[in-house]
């Protein structure tokens, strides 16, 4: 190869490169999950999942134990009632995986491979089955052994958000702007709720229907009918699950605002509230506080009042919707320093956890 | 700055073309094409001044004075260099005019590329830095996500057709979107290369007829692997874009049609 034909060549591997590397286009970068029972968390995250002990803050194991291309983890893990850990993964066999929470050993005999697209939503587990909703458009219905007991529902559109349940309907929410209700016995959607806009976040179960917010800006109550009612509307995109609690509904959009909807008057019990940065994770609400982690990498417990208690600088960006293990708060900053952090309800660090590289 | 000055003008014309179409299944492909051929009537300047530039050049390996200069100074590179400079200047040739256009061009296919990827939002993520990059002023939570089907293809996916059969190396099926890709980049390498060879004794025209010739043969493949890699929305704009590229060049009546027949002798083609 002569000096030309070297030069031409190494123009072109550098057009490769540039194209490449800023397209995102692997689709392997997102902020982590995160679970937690009383023992354990358990953070999704790139190649691995991890379990971490909640008292030490130190790595119990992680799945798998080598980075692979077949498995890139975003979905939030799920703890089921018969002690299985499920996740689904993003990466380039599209599996859904059952993992024992005390060793991170698979459970089933071979994960479920027969989605189209990748796991960002969490499956609901209910009635000893897997409801597990895929961004190609599929609601996968499997036994808790990880087989399919019938035949998925198209619902069309990507699913990002777990299903809810009231006990007799599934919930599930679709970014082509509809939320589908599912009758569990005849595995039949009715006729979808139009919402304005694609809604990421999962229903929340009330009395007598689900809430539900968009990108349409707004929270609506669907009732178990199908009938839709706008509650409330937000400055912008709302991303994260609203969390009812009691009378009040919390949520946050995408221009900051927290926002604390009083459902028996229809009033906002707080004029304003807008700390820092986008707001894509759902608030955690405990005890008498309600934990909201913003964009800007800054986690914030307020009161009931609206009022800001602390204030902690993490750093990186805050996506991911904090949990509660026993009495720590846990949350998992992306970019950051460190992947998760352990606070008590005063602000205070108990540790920190960052994967051994 | 690049993300002000670049990708979010793109994606915002992008989502604005994809609106003004009706945001259906297909539209997300139709605002494709149209994207691309917006972004090309806004280059084809650049794309004229190249092809032009070019042009001149190959016409000058045929000049009779710039070939006696190749002969008479071959030994002396210094003074062939002085020459060669005297001839661009008596003759208003730019020898820099073919390849500042690309130059140019670069960061505009670059961000196009990146505009498309932003605009199909595949993970929360991206739906994030999509949202980010809307201008205040757009109205998009109606279209947002973008519907991706087009043709047989999810635009957010790589293309294939399925096999009946599993093969190994073609996950996604038979990826007929990567060859059109490939042979489009072909055909329009092929007919920008000169009609003749250049003079043997012309060492800088030999040199680049090299370089031309490696790209047609690296350009295809290096655009073919992309298309068979990346999300097929990037082939509809790779394969417009090739298509509006042949038709500009042969609209100046010097495409060079015999070059797409491998061993057919070359041939000038007719001037207009």
């Amino acid at each position: 190869m002569n000096r030309k034909k070297l030069l031409a060549f190494l123009v072109l591997m550098l057009a490769a490169l540039a194209l490449s590397a800023c397209t995102g286009q692997l689709l392997t970068n997102n902020w982590p999950g995160l679970a937690a029972d009383a023992e354990l968390a358990y953070l999704s995250s790139g190649s691995f999942v991890y379990a971490v002990d909640v008292t030490t803050g130190d790595e119990v194991w992680k799945y798998p134990t080598e980075a692979n291309a077949a498995y890139v983890f975003y979905a939030t893990p799920v703890l089921t009632e018969d002690g299985q850990l499920l996740v689904g993964s993003a990466g380039t066999t599209h599996a859904l995986l059952s993992l024992n929470p005390a060793t991170g050993k698979e459970n089933w005999s071979e994960p479920f491979l027969e989605a189209k697209g990748l796991w960002v939503a969490a499956p609901l587990v209910w009635n000893e089955t897997i409801y597990a909703p895929n961004t190609d458009g599929f609601l996968y219905i499997l036994n808790l052994n990880g087989k399919q007991t019938a035949d998925p529902i198209e619902l069309g559109g990507s699913l990002w958000a777990t299903p809810a349940t009231d006990g007799e309907l599934l919930y599930v929410t679709s970014l082509d702007h509809h939320l589908h209700i599912i009758n569990p016995a005849s595995a039949q959607a009715g006729e979808p709720v139009d919402l304005g806009g694609a809604s990421p976040g999962s229903p929340v179960v009330g009395e007598g229907g689900v809430y539900v917010g968009s990108f349409a800006s707004n929270i609506e109550f669907i009732s178990t009918t199908g009938g839709m009612e706008i509650l409330a509307t937000a400055s912008n995109w709302i991303w994260g699950t609203p969390v009812l609690d009691g009378d009040s509904l919390y949520y946050a959009d995408l221009s900051g605002n927290i926002y604390s909807l009083n459902l028996a008057s229809g009033q906002q019990n707080w004029n304003e509230l807008k700390p820092d940065g986008p707001i894509v994770a759902s608030p955690l609400v405990a005890g008498d506080q309600i934990y909201v982690g913003a964009e800007d990498g800054v986690f914030i417990a307020l009161d009931r009042d609206g009022k800001i208690v602390w204030e902690k600088e993490l750093g990186g960006k805050i996506y991911t919707t904090p949990v509660l293990s026993g009495e720590l708060i846990l949350v998992a900053p992306y970019q950051a320093e460190f992947t998760l952090a352990a606070y008590d309800a005063e602000g205070k660090q108990v540790w920190t956890f960052t994967p051994e590289e | 700055m690049w993300e002000t000055l670049i990708i979010q003008p793109m994606v915002n014309l992008l989502l604005w073309i994809y609106d003004a179409l009706g945001h259906g299944p297909q539209m997300f492909g139709l605002a494709i094409i149209l994207f691309t051929i917006v972004i090309k009537l806004i280059t084809w300047p650049l794309n004229a001044s190249q092809v032009k530039g070019a042009q001149a050049m190959q016409e000058l390996q045929n000049d009779k004075e710039w070939q006696d200069i190749q002969k008479k100074y071959a030994k002396d590179r210094e003074k062939l260099a002085q020459e060669q400079m005297r001839i661009y200047k008596d003759r208003g040739i730019n020898p820099f005019a073919s390849c500042l256009p690309t130059l140019v061009q670069f960061p505009i296919i670059i961000g196009l590329y990146q505009a498309i990827i932003r605009a199909m939002a595949a993970t929360p993520l991206d739906m994030l830095n999509l949202a980010r990059t809307i201008y205040p002023f757009q109205n998009v939570e109606n279209i947002i996500p973008l519907n991706s089907a087009f043709l047989w293809m999810n635009l957010g996916r790589p293309e294939g057709i399925p096999l009946p059969f599993d093969v190994a190396f073609l996950p996604n099926g038979f990826p007929l979107l990567a060859i059109v890709v490939a042979l489009t980049t072909y055909i329009q390498t092929k007919l920008t290369m000169p009609a003749t060879p250049p003079n043997p004794t012309d060492q800088a025209a030999s040199q680049t007829a090299a370089m031309t010739s490696s790209m047609a043969v690296y350009m295809p493949l290096m655009l073919g692997w992309f298309a068979l890699t990346f999300a097929s929305g990037i082939s509809v704009y790779f394969i417009t874009s090739n298509l509006l590229g042949i038709v500009q060049y042969a609209a100046t009546g010097r495409a060079n049609w015999n070059n797409l027949i491998p061993g057919r002798k070359k041939s000038t083609p007719a001037k207009k």
